[in-house]
This record gives structure tokens, C-alpha cells and sequence, in this order.
């Protein structure tokens, strides 16, 4: 981590005063909700490879833990962990207080009070089965009006800003705030209220699957990259001229990938051929990512080491969105582990890890306290990056063997679960490895962030009752 | 770039592109996909759904099973689908143009549905659908809470499980699917599609070289 006792009381400034107690309410909700989509993971992963564990029990069958450690993952800890960073990132750059402190409160409070909702509604068989959209169809509204309570904060810290510039941070975060409402409101109306025909459904969820990941959670975590790499390194963005190309490359390419899940589907096929093209063009993107970021090698701390590991891990998730995008080759990895390595690679290698750099690096500055223990910050980072590239290694080579052998008509289904089966317990085996790291992550944030205030409320409870122990007695 | 109005009215271009071309483009093309009338049979394809499938889907649906079963063939040369025996032609979207949710699938742990009634062996042995769903098989897990054990009152139901010695229920009761499971076997079972000349659902014409070389 970048050397806590190095924090200067400067570093801290009003931003964190006002600001503190939403921002650590959305921070804290995160890493619980983290904790908890590991566990989810965990179940959902060994069901696959022993299709029979906890099968009894109606909540838990294959379908519905694998809708629930997704919607908690995505809409539990990469949504409040991200708005907790860029809204912190928005008012520093504006250099102004945290606008609208009670409106984010409020909406954090309501935005995962409609999480757990959302997940006892699934449990429950209110599950929507569309890919990354699980969210039961009644309480996406309630999230929608959450989202923009605490959208709010961050929107009026930009307008607000002090200095009229805006940082590539400026875009990104901008970008993330805007988009996910349009996004989700189009989507639960076309495919939830007012279902459309067929399988244009799923068209439409492919769109929204793929525009989840390019105009929100990527914009997320790289508004937290082009904040955290340039302050921890102490170097400007190396082509920093380039990174507005690299910004509406993908805000105008991106979506256009979602048809990728397509190919051979049931729908026309020029839906997948420009996915493909777009998938190819996103390129110029990744490499502008690579082009200005690529100067976080070789410095920083424990965060930075984060935020490197995210961006490898992002680059080489366009590389192969781009490379399995070809016909030829999704021939073989559609439909198989191939995809769960891919989103792995996505969501948890590229945008989780860049999350928890920017947690990593910024909860000492918000609390003005280091981390409880420094040790635990460095073994979460060996835990998970190791975890993460067995498992993306894992299921990768999963999802070929499997690839190859359905497309041979003559290997029967129990075949291929016992060929994948060395691969798929390996994955397992990893996904324990991510579940510890989280739960070391959850134990000291709660010691970092929340017992100094517990420890102070106490104190001040004591104070009070001591005062009034002396007092005198009529 | 310092302007935000322009950095507003991009984002709001970039989604609205990508909305209008994706999804406004295609449902303008098949959105409103009419039945095909095959005037050779006098009828209309494909065919509506029974309420009760329609139920089960949603059972489907809420167990999501879509999380190990397509329900989509790919064109022969594309994959082994058809050689496994799940169609015999690649799915179009007029197939599902009568179905509330259709369950294409991105996973494919277990086999493809599409034409499951026509072409498992599991859907022609009587009670075999239930018998699978109960106990499970192979990859696929059991989904024993879809099936209760109740008192015989009257006649046995004819839908009552046989598990052969040792797993039957005691004496003067009975292990029978619930509602919810006799709804999902009626949708599983009516998974076919029978009807194989749509129009789009031919196989593209030879290029002409091959044909000059017939």
C-alpha cells in the first residue's frame, strides 16, 4: 500500500469531512456484498463440478445461486464499491465538500436495501433469467430512483467543480453516473413491463449485458485508474492527448459488441457481424487504455499493484472479447466455461481489481487513518491475483476441452463433465482462495473504517456519563 | 475537452445510436414477425403455446434453467447440433414468436432443449420426464422439491412415481409431482418445432462455382 505513515494530514482534506459518512456506507455495503457473491460463487462452482451439493434445498439449485452471486457481485459490490470511488474522485477533482451528503446517504441506504430485495426475490423464483439483469421486475424501480439519489452527489460535485477542466477521471465517472439509468430503465421496459416479440429479447438483453459492462462498469473502474495512477506515481498520463479518442471509442463502439453472444443464434446476422466488427475496432481503445496507463509499471504500493494487475487484466480481456468474436473461434467457446473464464477475467480481474485499488487507496484518505493491518492489504492482493489467474486459466481450459468435445457428436454429455472435471475443481479450488482474500478485506475494513468511530462514540459515552457521575448531588 | 454540455450530449448520442440501431433496427426488421402460411397444408406455423407450457416456462424460467440448457440449433457446419440430433434445421426467430419468454440459453453444461419432446428418449419413456426431474442424472441435479409424498385419498394418481424397491413411499402413500412440476414436463414436453419450410429456415443455394462443378 502506498506507505500509510507517509499520509499527510493534508491528504485528507473537507472533501472527506463532509463526505465521509455516505461514501464509507457505500464503501462498507461493498465489501459485505463481496463477501457474500464469493460465497454464492463458491456454491455455484462446486454445483458443476458436484451437481448434487445442497441440491435439496429449492434456494439453492444451480440456476438460481448463479443469478444470485452475479446480481450480489454486480449490483452489490461493483456497483456501490464504484460510486463510492468516482463520487470521492468527483469532489476531490471539483475541490469542493461532498454536494448533496444526505441525498447519497439516503440513496446508498435504499440502493442496497433493494439489493437484498432483489436477492430474496430470486431466491424466491422471481428471477428474470436474462444474463446479468436477474433483478426481480419489481424492485428495479425502486433501485432506478436509489441510483439517482446518490448519482446526485457525484453530478453536482461536477458541476460544481471549482476549476473549469475536466480530467479524463471527469469523463469516465460522468459517463458511468449517466449511463446506467437510460440502460437499465430501456431494458426493464423492454424486456420486463412491456416484454418485446420473441427473440428480439434477446437482442435487447444482449445489448444491455454488453452496455452494463462497456458504458458502466468499465468507465467505473477507469475513471478510478486515471485518478489513482498519475497521483500515486507522481508521473502525468503518458499521451494523455490520446485518452479523449480512447473515452468516445468506447462509449460509441461498445455497445454494439452485445450481439457477440449471438452468432448462429436465431436472429439476422448482421447482428453478429457488427458485433464482430465492433468488437475488433474496441481494440483501438484498449490499446489507448494500454498507451496511457501503461506508466503505472514499476512504482507505488500495494494499491498500484491493484490497478497494474487491472489493466493487464482489461487489455487482455479485449484481446480475447475480440479473438472469440471470430466466427471460427466461437464455433468452439460459445457455450461453454470459455465465457464464465472470459467475464472472470472482466469482471473480477479488470474492474474488481481496479476497485480495490482505488478502495485501497483511498479509504486511508477518507478516514484519514491507515489501514488496520498492512499485512492483510498485501495477502489480499497475492490471494486474489493469484485466484484470479488460476481461475481464468481454469475455466479457460475448461471451456476449450468442452468446446472441442461437443462439437464432436460422438462424446456423450457425462464425458465431457468428466473431462472438464480436473479443470473445473482446480477453478473451485480458487474461488475459496478469492472467498479468504475477501473475508480478509471485510475484516479490515470493519477494523479500519468503523471501530475508531465505535471506539470514539464509546469514549464520548463514557465522557459524558463521567461528567455526570461528578457532578453534584441534590 | 472542457465543454460538459458537449461531453452530456455525447454520452447521450452514444447510447442513443447504439439503442436506435440495435434495437430500434431490429425490431423494425423482425419485431412483428408474422406466422408463415404454408398454403400446401392449409395451415399457419409455427403453432401457440398451451397455457400449461406457458406456466411451465415460467417454472423454467425461475429455476433458471437457461443457466445449462440452450434452446437454439445452429446451422449444420456450425457446431455438432444437428448431429447430436436436437433439429434438424437451424432455429429462426419465427419459432418463438408465440413464446411469453423465450429461453435461448448461453450455456450449454447440459444438452439443447429446442426439440426435446421430438428427439430425447427421455420425453417418449412414460413418466421418464418426471422419473428425471425427481432423481436427477448424471450432470444434472435433482429437483426433488418440485415432487411431494402425500397420503393415497381415492384412487393413485396415474402421474405417481415408481422408484422400484427400497424408495418407494410407506404404505398408502404416494410420491407425486406438484403443480409446478407437472407444469414445467407440459412445456418441457411441448419443446419441438415441427414445422421445417420457413423460407429462412432453408439452407443458403450452393455458391456457383460448386453448381458449375455438379
Amino acid at each position: 500500500m502506498s506507505s500509510p505513515a507517509a499520509l499527510s494530514p493534508a491528504d485528507s482534506g473537507p472533501v472527506e469531512t463532509r463526505g465521509r459518512c455516505p461514501l464509507l456506507l457505500l464503501a462498507g455495503s461493498a465489501v459485505a456484498w463481496l463477501a457474500l457473491a464469493s460465497v454464492l460463487a463458491l456454491i455455484s462452482g462446486i454445483q458443476l463440478h458436484d451437481p448434487a451439493f445442497l441440491g435439496g434445498c429449492p434456494i439453492l439449485t444451480h440456476g438460481r445461486v448463479q443469478a444470485l452471486a452475479e446480481t450480489a457481485f454486480v449490483y452489490g459490490w461493483i456497483a456501490n464499491a464504484g460510486l463510492a470511488l468516482v463520487l470521492w474522485i468527483l469532489a476531490r477533482l471539483g475541490g469542493e465538500p461532498l454536494r448533496a451528503a444526505n441525498w447519497v446517504a439516503a440513496g446508498a441506504t435504499f440502493w442496497n436495501l433493494g439489493i437484498l430485495l432483489a436477492l430474496v426475490g430470486i431466491a424466491s423464483g422471481e428471477a428474470t433469467a436474462i444474463p446479468l439483469l436477474e433483478l426481480p421486475r419489481d424492485v428495479q424501480p425502486l433501485l432506478l430512483a436509489a441510483y439517482g439519489a446518490v448519482a446526485l452527489g457525484g453530478v453536482l460535485a461536477w458541476t460544481g467543480r471549482r476549476r473549469d477542466v475536466m480530467y479524463a477521471s471527469h469523463w469516465y465517472a460522468v459517463a458511468a453516473l449517466f449511463l446506467f439509468p437510460w440502460l437499465l430503465s430501456i431494458a426493464q421496459v423492454t424486456l420486463l413491463w412491456f416484454p418485446v416479440r420473441g427473440t428480439l429479447q434477446a437482442v435487447v438483453a444482449g445489448w444491455y449485458a454488453q452496455g452494463l459492462w462497456t458504458l458502466w462498469m468499465a468507465p467505473l473502474a477507469l475513471a478510478v485508474a486515471y485518478y489513482v495512477v498519475p497521483k500515486s506515481t507522481g508521473r502525468s498520463i503518458a499521451s494523455y492527448d490520446f485518452a479523449s479518442l480512447g473515452f468516445w471509442c468506447l462509449l460509441f463502439v461498445g455497445a454494439w459488441t452485445g450481439g457477440r453472444h449471438l452468432i448462429g443464434g436465431p436472429v439476422p446476422a448482421w447482428i453478429s457481424t457488427i458485433a464482430i466488427v465492433a468488437a475488433a475496432t474496441l481494440l483501438f481503445h484498449y490499446a489507448i487504455i494500454w498507451l496511457n496507463l501503461r506508466g503505472s509499471g514499476g512504482l507505488g504500493g500495494v494499491p498500484l499493484q491493484f490497478i497494474r494487475f487491472g489493466l493487464l487484466a482489461y487489455v487482455l480481456g479485449g484481446l480475447l472479447d475480440a479473438l472469440t468474436a471470430i466466427r471460427g473461434v466461437a464455433e468452439v467457446t460459445q457455450f461453454t466455461h470459455f465465457d464464465e473464464a472470459q467475464q472472470e477475467l472482466a469482471f473480477y480481474g479488470a474492474v474488481s481489481m481496479l476497485l480495490l485499488g482505488g478502495l485501497y487507496y483511498a479509504l486511508p484518505r477518507l478516514t484519514g487513518r491507515p489501514w488496520a493491518y498492512g499485512g492483510l492489504v498485501r495477502a489480499h492482493f497475492v490471494l486474489t491475483a493469484g485466484a484470479v489467474a488460476v481461475r481464468v486459466v481454469a475455466l479457460g481450459a475448461a471451456g476449450l476441452v468442452q468446446g472441442t468435445a461437443l462439437n464432436d457428436a460422438a462424446v456423450t454429455f457425462p464425458e465431457i463433465a468428466a473431462r472438464t472435471h480436473t479443470w473445473l475443481l482446480l477453478a473451485s479450488a480458487a474461488q475459496a482462495v478469492l472467498l479468504l482474500g475477501n473475508l480478509l478485506l471485510l475484516v479490515n475494513f470493519f477494523k479500519s473504517a468503523l471501530c475508531p468511530y465505535y471506539a470514539a462514540a464509546v469514549a464520548a459515552v463514557r465522557q459524558t456519563q463521567g461528567i455526570a457521575a461528578e457532578a453534584p448531588v441534590r | 475537452m472542457k465543454n460538459g454540455a458537449l461531453l452530456f450530449l455525447g454520452l447521450f448520442a452514444a447510447l442513443g445510436v447504439s439503442w436506435a440501431g440495435i434495437i430500434i433496427g431490429s425490431s423494425d426488421q423482425f419485431g412483428a414477425l408474422a406466422p408463415y402460411y404454408d398454403a400446401a397444408t392449409d395451415q399457419t406455423y409455427p403453432n401457440g403455446m398451451a397455457g400449461v407450457a406457458a406456466r411451465g416456462q415460467l417454472v423454467y424460467r425461475d429455476l433458471d434453467c437457461a443457466s445449462c440448457h440452450t434452446q437454439q440449433v445452429r446451422r449444420l457446419g456450425f457446431g455438432s447440433d444437428q448431429a447430436r440430433g436436437w433439429g434438424t434445421r437451424q432455429s429462426v426467430a419465427r419459432d418463438y414468436i408465440y413464446q411469453p419468454f423465450p429461453q435461448l440459453g448461453q450455456s450449454r453444461f447440459g444438452p439443447d432443449l429446442t426439440n426435446f419432446s421430438a428427439h430425447s428418449p427421455i420425453a417418449v419413456a412414460p413418466g421418464g420426464i418426471y422419473q428425471l426431474l425427481y432423481a436427477g442424472r448424471g450432470a444434472m441435479p435433482a429437483f426433488a422439491f418440485l415432487f411431494e409424498t402425500r397420503r393415497i385419498v381415492g384412487e393413485p394418481s396415474i402421474h405417481a412415481l415408481h422408484l422400484g424397491a427400497g424408495l418407494e413411499p410407506p404404505a398408502g402413500y404416494e410420491l407425486v409431482p406438484t403443480p409446478r412440476a407437472e407444469a414445467l414436463a407440459a412445456y418441457l414436453l411441448s419443446l419441438s418445432s415441427p414445422y421445417d419450410d420457413y423460407p429462412e429456415a432453408m439452407p443458403p443455394p450452393a455458391p456457383k462455382g460448386e453448381e458449375a462443378k455438379k
